[in-house]
């Protein structure tokens, strides 16, 4: 039996448990409407939650997954936890809850197989992913910084373009500009 | 050895099962959570009630002294006044209908974000003053006593719903939440309580006529800029005419497109279209902000702000007003104008098209037309020249602004227009448009950048949409017509679907404008190249 074969078996219960754990880090009466209204335009979180915890899963259990497929699963779900109310330790370590579930699920058969170094290269590709997603985290945040710098930027831009004309017709070192009473004393 | 804690200890942010009811858990007034407050000198200029300095960060906020005895009378006077207010106090059964259909409960999980729990933080006040069981069992039937927690807990999520009305759209009793937030903000401001982008715009509003308070001769000298730039780019310049008694019609429009990136754009379409049609119009510097951020402020702030357009359209002999492209100018002009500002000065008469006959019987009470409707009747009568494939760069998508679109019903009239002027759009999903429409996340005063780290998570259903639109067809462009939105959704698309511009209704129009007399048009409003140049100089 191939190694991704042990993640398959038991994908649909850890996923399932998994995205609940995640939905568990925000407020109790919140999480019945994450768990059971599909849509991913009305219920969006649940929508960026499962499609980040499908890919990723695929990806620790040893599916060929480039960096870029897996950054592009995970960009709404890191964008949403980075802006949400959270540490950015709470905010990325939602991943890491695959963990217990894997060990709990997984780890023992591949054990008893004698694939214990298969099962720990599938721990070490999710410590890949967290990594891959800090990097987004960080990104994320300084998005959110730069909008608050541009956007006070553009609230006046007009305002600063009319200024600096105004303030164009008076050049640095010309005489001629300056006050009549300046340039005779 | 000291013990490192688990990822599951270091995530499990909450116990399994709540320790404290709802109403007892406090909101934590953590940075980007909160907008800044107004400036006391800003609350005496406006001459509001009890202004005084407080921090929303800090444990006293530094009320008045009777501050219950003022916030239980001006709750009084609003249910005698309002019998709304009254009966959504009385008749909500808590179905729960409204409680996911709020962009803010759908990017921070907070329960309170949903409408029936925000409202029900005023309910529960209402029940121990006004209801039998209430009075009698207290706490046991969901109601409370104000203390200094409740009015902070009322400024935190009054200052997290943008009045959007999108889940009054599904309450089965039409309970409007927007209502109740309207009104626990005016009952703030009575103990001194209000934000600093919403107090300075309405005081500069009241002095100067503009939000950021800038002199008429200066505001005069800037739209004459833009008249040079749109000299540059078409080759004709533009007509500014300003405070002229004697025109038929006073356009109004909200004056961050005087002065924002990238709402100037859509000011040059205004520019452009009404020069090409040789408009009898002049443009005000005492009204020339439509947008009215005393609307976020009370219903006498909104009332006096708003009775600007009619003191100018009378001072200046107008028969009817055109109104740009603005989210809450035309909420108050839908819903409140008639009984604020009404009936219309006497020089004033049911607004007909110069250039196409029609009459706007829709706008017979009030005299004003959205510049939607006025140009999409311009097209239907096939008035103007145009050349979509102007905006061939353009892959668009069209998003509802909750005041026009819920406030008023402008939904047919902007899509009409769109597709008169690009040749590539897309709507998003159908349930986060139209009367669904998911509002941009900083309207009613919420835009400012203090709190944009919020604005990103209650924009998110907004900005999810638009990225699903982006990623299936390849959208690169959003319009709306309001200016908030149009200053709100850069950032938003920009972490949410980067690469996705945000523009006006008009901009695009005045680019697939040929006017008479034009030059060789290069660039767009935006003095971007044109598509499509390179093959025109092959043709040659």
């Amino acid at each position: 039996m191939q190694s991704t074969e042990f993640f398959f078996k038991v994908r649909e219960t850890i996923i399932e448990e998994w995205v609940n754990a995640i939905f568990a880090s925000y407020p109790l009466q919140t999480t019945g409407f994450l768990r059971t209204v599909k849509d991913p335009f009305t219920n969006p979180v649940a929508d960026m939650t499962r499609e980040a915890a499908n890919v990723v899963y695929e990806a620790v259990s040893g599916w060929d997954k480039k960096p870029a497929e897996v950054r592009n699963a995970i960009d709404r779900f890191v964008h949403l936890r980075a802006v949400q109310d959270f540490l950015p330790s709470q905010a990325m370590l939602v991943f890491y809850l695959l963990k217990p579930l894997m060990r709990k699920h997984i780890m023992p058969e591949m054990q008893k197989a004698g694939k214990l170094k298969d099962y720990l290269e599938a721990e070490s590709r999710l410590d890949t992913i967290v990594l891959l997603g800090f990097d987004m985290y960080t990104k994320s945040r300084e998005v959110v910084a730069e909008n608050r710098i541009k956007e006070i930027k553009s609230q006046h831009a007009q305002l600063v373009r009319w200024a600096q004309r105004m303030g164009s017709d008076v050049v640095p070192g010309d005489d001629s500009a300056a006050p009549e009473e300046q340039k005779n004393g | 050895m000291a013990k490192l804690p688990t990822p599951q200890e270091l995530v499990a942010s909450r116990p399994e099962f709540p320790s404290e009811a709802w109403l007892e858990t406090k909101p934590v007034f953590a940075p980007g959570s909160y907008c800044y407050p107004a400036k006391v000198e800003t609350m005496q200029a406006l001459h509001m009630p009890n202004p005084h300095e407080w921090d929303p960060a800090a444990e006293d906020w530094n009320l008045p002294e009777n501050w219950e005895k003022i916030l239980c009378d001006a709750f009084e006077e609003r249910l005698k006044k309002h019998r709304s207010l009254k009966l959504f106090m009385d008749i909500c059964v808590r179905c729960g209908a409204c409680a996911d259909k709020c962009q803010f409960f759908l990017g921070t999980n907070d329960p309170k974000n949903m409408p029936v729990l925000r409202a029900e933080l005023l309910r529960s006040l209402y029940r121990r003053d006004y209801t039998m069981l209430g009075k009698i069992l207290g706490k046991k039937v969901g109601a409370r006593s104000w203390d200094k927690d409740v009015v902070k807990e009322l400024f935190y999520y009054a200052y997290q719903c943008t009045e959007c009305r999108r889940c009054s759209l599904f309450c089965p009793y039409g309970i409007d939440t927007a209502e109740i937030t309207a009104i626990v903000r005016e009952m703030l401001h009575e103990v001194g309580l209000g934000l600093h982008w919403i107090m300075d715009p309405a005081k500069n509003c009241s002095y100067t006529g503009n939000h950021l308070g800038i002199k008429p001769h200066s505001y005069v000298e800037i739209v004459e800029m833009l008249a040079d730039d749109c000299e540059d780019i078409v080759g004709v310049r533009p007509k500014t005419p300003f405070n002229e008694k004697g025109h038929e019609i006073l356009f109004i429009c909200p004056s961050g497109d005087v002065f924002a990136d990238p709402g100037i754009y859509t000011f040059m379409g205004y520019l452009i279209l009404f020069n090409e049609l040789g408009l009898d119009y002049t443009l005000s510097t005492y009204a020339s902000e439509g947008g009215n951020f005393g609307s976020f402020v009370s219903f006498n702030m909104a009332k006096k702000l708003n009775a600007k357009m009619y003191e100018e359209a009378e001072r200046l002999g107008v028969k009817w007003i055109l109104g740009g492209e603005c989210g809450h100018m035309w909420r108050v002009i839908n819903q409140y104008m008639d009984t604020y500002n009404g009936p219309t000065p006497k020089n004033m008469s049911v607004p007909v098209s110069p250039i196409t006959g029609t009459v706007f019987e829709n706008a017979a009470s009030t005299k004003m037309v959205h510049i939607s409707e006025f140009t999409a009747d311009l097209i239907r009568h096939n008035k103007l020249n145009l050349d979509p494939s102007r905006n061939d760069d353009l892959i668009c998508t069209w998003h509802d602004s909750c005041n026009p679109a819920r406030g008023m019903g402008l939904l047919d009239e902007p899509r009409y227009v769109l597709k008169h002027v690009v040749n590539h759009f897309y709507e998003m999903p159908e349930n986060t448009i139209r009367e669904q429409t998911f509002c941009c996340g900083a309207g009613s005063g919420l835009n400012t950048e203090e709190i944009m780290e919020l604005r990103m998570r209650s924009g998110m259903p907004r900005g999810n949409a638009l990225r699903y639109v982006q990623q299936k067809y390849g959208v690169n462009r959003m319009c709306c017509v309001c200016a908030i939105d149009r200053a709100t959704l850069p950032p938003l698309a920009n972490y949410w679907a980067p690469g996705v511009t945000i523009s006006g209704l008009t901009e695009l129009v005045a680019n697939a404008l040929i006017c008479k007399g034009e030059h060789k048009r290069t660039v767009n409003l935006r003095q971007e190249d044109l598509p499509h140049l390179d093959e025109e100089d092959e043709g040659e």
